[in-house]
């Protein structure tokens, strides 16, 4: 139960695209930032997730992290006077967070898809805590662990002493709270359901660490790649069907639902499961022969596990029969880069759209 | 040795080693603590070692010892009020009732919090309420009731309420923690807001008991006797009840189901020091409290990873008890 805990939750991530999640949160942002200059105990609260009941309760006060002195010292005086209130922003808990004046120092990351963009904005000295799935970059590996992504450690999270804790919404929100109430700037982020939801997660991680700059710089960088990718794959006359298989146990594959869906769609492809409305569904045998796609991609941690989920897939009766096994045309995709929302999910897009059109990237039909 | 000394045996041990896992608990856990960093805390506070020992530690070896020591007492009133040694809070349907509230709350995404419980902290402390009133409005039977049925309902309808919370938490895979957190139980949440909302229930509760508790030894021989004795039989029944219900039901919502104690502690104490229950309450309270601040201790120490405390009460409880019991045959 716990590896397959872990695992699910390496791979998922609730929630929906952040311009919603804008709109819903601004007015507890508003309410909280009056609340901040009033200093008055009654507001309405912010409501993280708003699957079912939504309620607003008087007197339940959404805590701001920063003692106040700093936060004001945060916002930068316009010329005008008229705007002195401290910049906030919202997490994807709706939690309002006043931007720091400068770029933390001691940054705890709690997910492996955050610790990357970090790095990657070259914050990389100043992560002083992270998962122990982090190995991506190779120094991430020296960096303190702070336990996993569903066991992360409150007490060693807090004798790091971080001015900037980001988690990921696929923590446990009770301990992501319960760091919260030890009065450490806590900042939470969804993953996206859509590869374009990468560019507002990088910007808002940029932007709390205050590399706005590099935020838009590794942005830019990875649009660049990304319309190379998509000009490679202009007016396609077909799209291959897609099966995507995750190594392990059973025939687990991506919903409509998960970012790789995405991924696929966008690689030019057609997920075979894009109907079923889930991240991650265990698929059904007779269903990969009736679908008969064109093309399977294994995601694996190894080459050896590549291969081994390939013979166990060619090894089921009636497989044979599928295109894609009879095609030869069965790939292998890092796990690694493709199960992290990160930056690297360019580089898993674009290997996979040469896979699914190699015409079109310079490789034989 | 004579029964006399050895409660005087027990008490002073029972006393000892709630002291030494109160001072284990402050010294140990991931972040390494010297004796001699507890003694600098006090005179240079520093912040992140006051957080890690009192905001941390402290309040959760504290609140593992007024959990165990709730469980333990609603467990050592049920038994008596059963005459059955199998009574523990589960049995009356109150922990499963509580489970299910929880997450319930959860899946409706029931999160905001009051009185010191989080929403579904909250509604775990109705619901477990809620199940044992139904249970006891099921079992009256014109003006009275029989123990058996009441019982039997419990355990029925526990196992309704234990289908419905494993169907939710089925239906939202993604809530893993949760799941464990509330089938398991766990401390890792603990804060001084808990503390301070079931702290007084747990003195009220036990003094309660303490001062109802030569009723109870008359109940022992029968309510008939006790009646005839001159003990209002029907209202100790359901004080007592109302309290274990509560107590557990506490417990259940600061730390989610953790088992065997309420059926454990009882035991052991009441083969050790006999059977009045004056005595027996108050040392089930604190010898559930120290147990718990044992499986506690080992429970976020024995791995790097937390292990979820029901499995450690289990593990040393059950060996434990074997023991005793064959011991004294």
């Amino acid at each position: 139960m716990k590896l397959g805990g872990e695992r699910h939750l390496r791979m998922a991530g609730g929630g929906s695209a952040y311009g919603d999640m804008y709109l819903r949160y601004v007015s507890p942002v508003l309410a909280a930032l009056s609340l901040l200059l009033m200093s008055t105990p009654a507001a309405t609260g912010g409501m993280p997730e708003g699957r079912g009941l939504v309620l607003t309760l008087r007197g339940h006060v959404p805590r701001v992290h920063v003692p106040y002195t700093r936060a004001l010292r945060a916002s930068s005086p316009t010329p005008s006077g008229v705007d002195a209130i401290p910049q906030t922003v919202a997490d994807d808990l709706g939690h309002p967070f006043p931007l720091p004046a400068e770029t933390p120092r001691k940054i705890v990351s709690m997910a492996p898809n955050i610790t990357e963009i970090l790095f990657a904005l070259g914050l990389g000295g100043r992560v002083v805590g992270a998962t122990r799935f982090c190995d991506w970059p190779d120094e991430a590996k020296a960096v303190p662990r702070i336990g996993g992504l569903v066991d992360p450690n409150v007490e060693v999270i807090r004798s790091l002493d971080p001015d900037l804790v980001i988690a990921f919404r696929g923590n446990p929100l009770r301990l992501v709270e319960r760091i919260r109430k030890l009065d450490l700037p806590v900042f939470v982020l969804d993953i996206g359901r859509r590869l374009d939801d990468l560019f507002p997660l990088i910007e808002r991680i940029g932007r709390i660490t205050r590399t706005e700059d590099r935020a838009a710089g590794l942005a830019g960088t990875l649009h660049r790649r990304l319309r190379a990718a998509d000009e490679a794959l202009r007016d396609l006359p077909s799209r291959p069907s897609v099966f995507v298989l995750l190594y392990g146990q059973g025939l687990w594959t991506c919903g409509g639902e998960s970012y790789v869906d995405d991924l696929i769609a966008r690689a030019g492809g057609l997920n075979v499961a894009a109907a079923m409305p889930k991240k991650w569904v265990l698929y059904k045998r007779e269903a990969i022969i009736a679908n008969d796609p064109d093309v399977i991609f294994i995601l694996a941690r190894s080459t050896a596990d590549f291969a081994a989920g390939r013979d166990r897939l060619l090894k089921m009766p009636g497989l044979s029969s599928v295109k894609a096994v009879k095609a030869g045309r069965i790939f292998e995709i890092d796990e690694n880069a493709a199960s992290r929302f990160g930056p690297r999910l360019v580089e898993v897009l674009v290997r996979m759209a040469a896979l699914v059109h190699p015409e079109r990237f310079g490789g034989a039909a | 040795m004579s029964l006399r000394s050895g409660r005087r045996v027990f008490w002073a041990a029972a006393l000892l080693l709630c002291a030494a896992g109160l001072l284990l608990s402050l010294l140990t856990g991931p972040v390494r603590t010297p004796l001699g960093d507890l003694a600098r805390l006090f005179r240079h506070p520093d912040p992140v070692r006051w957080a890690i020992i009192v905001d941390l530690r402290l309040s959760r070896a504290v609140l593992a010892f007024l959990v165990g020591a709730a469980l333990s007492l609603s467990g050592a009133i049920l038994q008596g009020y059963f005459r059955n040694p199998m009574a523990d809070p589960f049995v009356v349907g109150v922990s499963s009732g509580a489970s299910l509230g929880a997450v319930l709350a959860t899946a409706l995404g029931f999160e905001a919090a009051a009185f010191g419980f989080s929403g579904p902290g909250l509604l775990a402390f109705i619901s477990g309420l809620g199940l044992v009133m139904f249970v006891y409005a099921l079992s009256l039977r014109r003006g009275g009731f029989k123990v058996e049925t009441l019982l039997l309902t419990g355990i029925a309808a526990g196992a309704l309420a234990s289908a419905l919370t494993s169907f939710f938490l089925f239906m939202r895979s993604d809530s893993y923690d949760q799941a464990v957190f509330w089938l398991l139980g766990s401390f890792q949440l603990a804060e001084w807001g808990q503390v301070a909302t079931i702290a007084p229930w747990v003195v009220l509760g036990l003094l309660a008991s303490v001062w109802l508790a030569r009723d109870m030894d008359l109940l022992a021989l029968g309510d008939d006797t006790a009646q005839a004795l001159g003990s209002p039989v029907r209202r100790v029944r359901m004080a007592f009840l109302a309290m274990s219900a509560l107590l557990a039901a506490l417990a259940v919502a600061v730390s989610g189901i953790i088992g065997f104690v309420g059926l454990v502690v009882p035991h052991w104490v009441r083969i050790l020091i006999g059977p009045s229950h004056r005595r027996l309450f108050i040392a089930s309270a604190l010898a559930g409290g120290t147990f718990l601040l044992y499986c506690d201790l080992i429970a976020r120490n024995l791995l790097p990873a937390e292990l979820p405390i029901g499995v450690i009460t289990a593990a040393v409880g059950a060996p434990f008890f074997l023991y005793l019991l064959h011991k004294k045959r």
